[in-house]
């Protein structure tokens, strides 16, 4: 029968609505919460940890797998215990989290970048350059990432010695990420591109000269914003997972650098000797990580269109 | 009133927003007798299929019978347990919903759904339900009945569909059946076969029929006693004939007038000004009196209750001022 | 139906011809399969003469065709690293991997299903809000982070459990082993199972929530109700039927993801199947074997397709018709 009757809404509810739902949940608010925090903590690495793990000076075997809140041989404090190198636990695992969320950052904008400029040539221009590449899209969504990562991954592991690889391990991560994640962006604004072009104004734009790329741009920035947010949200937590587990398998960030990822994967061998902070602090914190970005992308999702649940 | 099929009081139906509580059918009430076509109209919005929806039960949250009293066949459905509802619907009540491509499981056979409807009611043996389910079908005017159960909706036309839901809403011989906009969705052509069919079924079994419906050709075709809504209020209730031809709110009089007459080819196509309000924006007094070219006074702040207005009862006041004054000429002796 | 499997097979047999190309690519062009082979201590003339051996002087069309060749005919290279025939290596290690996606896949199936259905059906009730926040703790959670919780609870403090490899495993026929028929290859099961499988399971669940309020919502359920029929017959043989086919392809076309994952979770328990290989064949650059993986891969994934995609026409009368109706998630 008929569908739940209009209410009538004023201009401009959607900022004051959307904050109103942000504030009514409380898994939203502690969700954003603490990304903030761990934001701040990865941003702030340098000045927050005890020790700067990335320096290999500052470690000392002696050290090693202490459990938390041992003091070392030169009185060193470690509240969260040490690794296999005499590394700090808590200064690790804040190190690996500027790494984690660098790389999980950087391939959400690249993906991003990419995605919507695809998005937004097939969408306006159309043509064969357009089912081409919708089509290379449709194959690869049918791929899971972790593949997609490994074979990017694997094939640079080939062709470059190991050296230059190490110092490439960082930009190679970020694109093979990335190149699994553009497809949503590039969709979504290529749909949006498909409703606006044939509007009147934009051929009107056309006949009269002025760039109907100018038009089209502002007239669909606005309702850009709100998917590709949301995507982008979505994007970053799936994009933390897909590193950590890259890391893990030991084909994502040199060894140098550890991630979360990476750090799990040392303190994998020495859960049976009982020397579990190893894994389990890091992957405590790449837990809470994940779970607050996955969190408040869901809750973002819901509140902002929930058409878009059949995206993903 | 006895005698009466189905009895609706003061019927309201709520909707909880995050703006507010609001009412989306207000106070509404009226009677349909054994074997009368019963037209409820109104524009899109209006609450006339809301109630239909809160006679058989069928309101989800959130949206809720808040007030009213509604009998059917003597006894009190309004307060009645979920399973007991059940039991009424399809049995007792009858409903036909508008859009036939949407209303039938694509998964499933014509003839499965027909089966599982009368096995669910009546005490019939799988091959007795069959028999009776060609049977229906080949009473709505469909070729080849028996070969017809073994379809699925996809393969047959809209107008083959909306028949099979009418067989579906009669199969287990109901005395009401509510019809929720059953011909909107159809080709004119076809709507008119439609309207027949019901009509001649209804007359065949002596069903009433509460149609729900903005068509108001449609209406005028079949119905014999008209009410029409406004803003989740009934603001004119009558026979057919003197609603058509007298209405006494100047609502109704100006859905009649929009209907398209055809010997006055030469006048502009009336409307009516401005729009129905929404349900958070319902002005104070008459709901229509923003819209209305004839409202009095008291109009914006006086909210005007169903009172006798020539043939029909209206909810106006100046129907009613005019009533009283023909009332008022004729002597104290007619009331 | 004829006309829409042969349009589908020739989209899958572009697909693996597409992977060919890319993993023939790979092993002629990516570093120098002589160097590889040969070693650098090699002269200049061994060096031509592996060239000649090895066919790398003619034309690349018909190098490509004698790589589809010998694809087809199982020839698929020699290992760099392990000097064996890459088609042994991989079907050694099938197996393995194979038993363990499929005890996955009906752990997430036998789990998730009637867990979906119960929280649509229920979706007031505490337990089923309890769920729904466990489902996306469940989808948020790294696998490898559920298999090293899970060895640290069951193995390491409880040691019901074992951790690594796959028991004692039982040959069945010439290329087969099952670790099903014996006790400590069943425990080892457990574990590797329930972690690859609890990903796929919240998935699962949560959409088959989706999927049947969606279809509860629906004009067709809106009739039935207002027919009376009862509420089982609603919910199981009407929605659960219409929910039934978007959720099975999509659960056909996770098989393809379970294979992804198996890859972490063979890692993490050192369970000796493909994904192992795999992770090895990429630290040491092992070409043919990265190449062959990817070839199988693909073909596995296109076969997957193909199977859901004539499934859903097997199911969905409207699709048999010939009427195109959009398969969820595509």
């Amino acid at each position: 029968m008929t569908a739940v009757p209009d209410i009538e809404r004023p201009p401009g509810w959607f900022e004051s609505d959307l904050l109103h739902d942000f504030l009514r949940s409380p898994v939203a608010v502690a969700a954003a919460c603490v990304c903030l925090v761990l934001l701040a903590l990865a941003l702030g690495a340098d000045f927050i940890a005890p020790y700067n793990t990335n320096d290999p000076a500052s470690a000392n075997v002696i050290d090693a797998r202490l459990p938390p809140g041992s003091v070392g041989m030169m009185g060193g404090h470690f509240l969260l215990g040490t690794d296999p190198q005499g590394r700090d636990m808590l200064s690790a695992i804040i190190y690996g989290l500027r790494a984690s969320l660098i790389v999980g950052i950087s391939s959400v904008l690249l993906a991003a970048a990419v995605g919507i400029t695809l998005g937004l040539f097939c969408g306006y221009f159309g043509g064969i350059a357009d089912v081409i590449i919708m089509r290379v899209a449709d194959v690869q969504l049918s791929f899971p990432t972790i593949l997609i990562a490994l074979l990017i991954d694997g094939v640079t592991r080939t062709v470059v010695e190991r050296a230059t690889h190490d110092m490439l391990a960082v930009p190679v991560l970020v694109i093979a990420i990335a190149a699994s994640y553009w497809v949503q962006y590039a969709r979504t604004v290529r749909g949006l591109v498909l409703v606006e072009r044939d509007k009147e104004y934009v051929l009107a734009a056309k006949v009269t000269g002025v760039a109907p790329l100018r038009i089209l741009a502002t007239h669909i920035q606005p309702n850009i914003m709100g998917p590709v947010l949301v995507i982008a949200t979505i994007n970053l937590a799936l994009a933390i997972l897909a590193e950590a587990t890259l890391s893990f398998l030991g084909v994502g960030v040199p060894p140098t650098k550890p991630s979360l990822g990476s750090l799990v994967r040392i303190g994998n061998e020495f859960l049976f000797s009982g020397d579990w902070w190893i894994s389990i602090f890091p992957g405590a914190m790449l837990v809470s990580l994940s779970l607050s970005v996955s969190l408040l992308g869901d809750w973002l999702r819901d509140a902002l269109d929930p058409k878009l649940r059949d995206a993903w | 009133m006895p005698g009466n099929l189905l009895s609706v009081r003061d019927l309201r139906v709520e909707i909880a927003t995050r703006r507010g509580v609001f009412a989306a059918v207000d106070d509404v009430s009226f009677d349909i007798a054994e074997g009368e076509v019963f037209g409820v109209v109104g524009e899109s919005g209006a609450g006339k299929s809301l109630t239909g929806a809160a006679i058989i039960g069928l309101l989800d949250a959130p949206l809720r019978l808040a007030r009213g009293e509604i009998v059917f066949a003597g006894k009190r459905i309004d307060n009645l347990d979920a399973e007991a509802m059940r039991s009424l619907r399809g049995l007792h009540i009858g409903a036909v919903f508008q859009d036939p491509l949407t209303s039938l499981n694509p998964l499933l056979t014509v003839g499965r759904q027909l089966v599982q409807t009368i096995r669910a009611h009546l005490d019939l043996s799988p091959e007795e339900a069959r028999r009776r389910a060609a049977q229906l079908l080949a009473e709505v005017g469909i070729p080849a009945p028996r070969e017809r159960l073994e379809s699925y909706p996809h393969e047959l036309s809209g107008g083959m569909r909306q028949r099979i839901v009418l067989a579906l809403a009669f199969c287990c011989e109901p005395r009401l059946v509510i019809a929720d906009e059953p011909t909107t969705a159809l080709d004119v052509s076809v709507q008119a076969q439609v309207i027949e069919l019901l009509k001649r079924m209804c007359r065949e079994r002596g069903t009433s029929v509460m149609l729900i419906t903005h068509d108001m050709g449609v209406i005028a075709e079949i119905a014999d006693r008209i009410a029409v809504m406004y803003a989740g209020r009934v603001v004119e209730i009558g026979p057919a004939r003197a609603m058509l031809m007298r209405p006494a709110h100047p609502y109704t009089a100006g859905l009649m007038a929009s209907i398209l007459n055809m010997r006055r080819v030469d006048g502009d196509l009336s409307q009516i000004e401005g729009n129905m309000p929404r349900l958070a924006a319902i002005p104070a007094g008459c709901a229509f009196h923003p819209r209305c070219s004839v409202r009095l006074q008291q109009c914006d702040h006086e909210r005007p209750i169903l009172a006798a207005a020539g043939d029909t009862a209206a909810a106006c006041w100046l129907a009613a001022a005019r009533c009283q004054s023909v009332t008022n000429l004729q002597g104290p002796g007619r009331a | 139906m004829g006309s829409f499997v042969v349009q589908r097979l020739s989209q899958t047999l572009f697909v693996v011809l597409a992977a060919a190309l890319t993993c023939f690519v790979l092993m002629r062009y990516v570093g120098d399969p002589v160097n590889n082979m040969v070693g650098q201590a090699a002269s200049l003339a061994d060096r031509e003469a592996m060239r000649r051996n090895l066919g790398l002087d003619d034309p690349v069309i018909l190098q490509f065709l004698r790589f589809l060749r010998d694809i087809v005919t199982g020839d698929l290279g020699i290992s760099y690293r392990f000097g064996v025939p890459v088609s042994k290596l991989l079907l050694d290690r099938l197996p393995a991997t194979l038993e363990l996606s499929i005890c996955a896949m009906l752990v997430a199936a036998c789990l998730g299903l009637p867990l979906g259905v119960w929280t649509a059906l229920h979706r007031r009730s505490a337990l089923s809000q309890v769920l729904l926040v466990l489902s996306l703790v469940g989808v948020a959670l790294p696998t490898f982070i559920i298999g090293i919780v899970l060895i640290l609870i069951f193995s390491v403090w409880l040691g019901w459990l074992p951790s690594f490899g796959r028991g004692a495993i039982v040959p069945l026929g010439p290329h087969w082993t099952t670790g099903l028929l014996t006790v400590s290859g069943l425990k080892a099961l457990v574990l590797p199972s329930i972690t690859l499988g609890l990903f796929q399971m919240t998935l699962i669940m949560r959409l088959v929530r989706a999927e049947m309020l969606e279809v509860l919502r629906t004009d067709y359920i809106r009739f039935a109700r207002a027919r009376g029929l009862p509420m089982r017959t609603i919910n199981y043989d009407h929605a659960l039927r219409n929910t039934l086919i978007p959720v099975i392809t999509i659960v056909g076309l996770q098989f393809g993801n379970i294979f992804a994952f198996s890859i972490i979770v063979e890692t993490v328990f050192q369970w000796p199947g493909l994904g192992l290989l795999v992770i090895q064949s990429i630290q040491f650059a092992d070409v043919p074997l990265l190449a062959s993986y990817l070839v199988l891969i693909a073909l596995g994934f296109a076969l997957i397709n193909l199977t859901v995609d004539i499934l859903y026409a097997a199911i969905d009368p409207r699709v048999r018709a010939g009427l195109t109706v959009s398969r969820a998630g595509s």
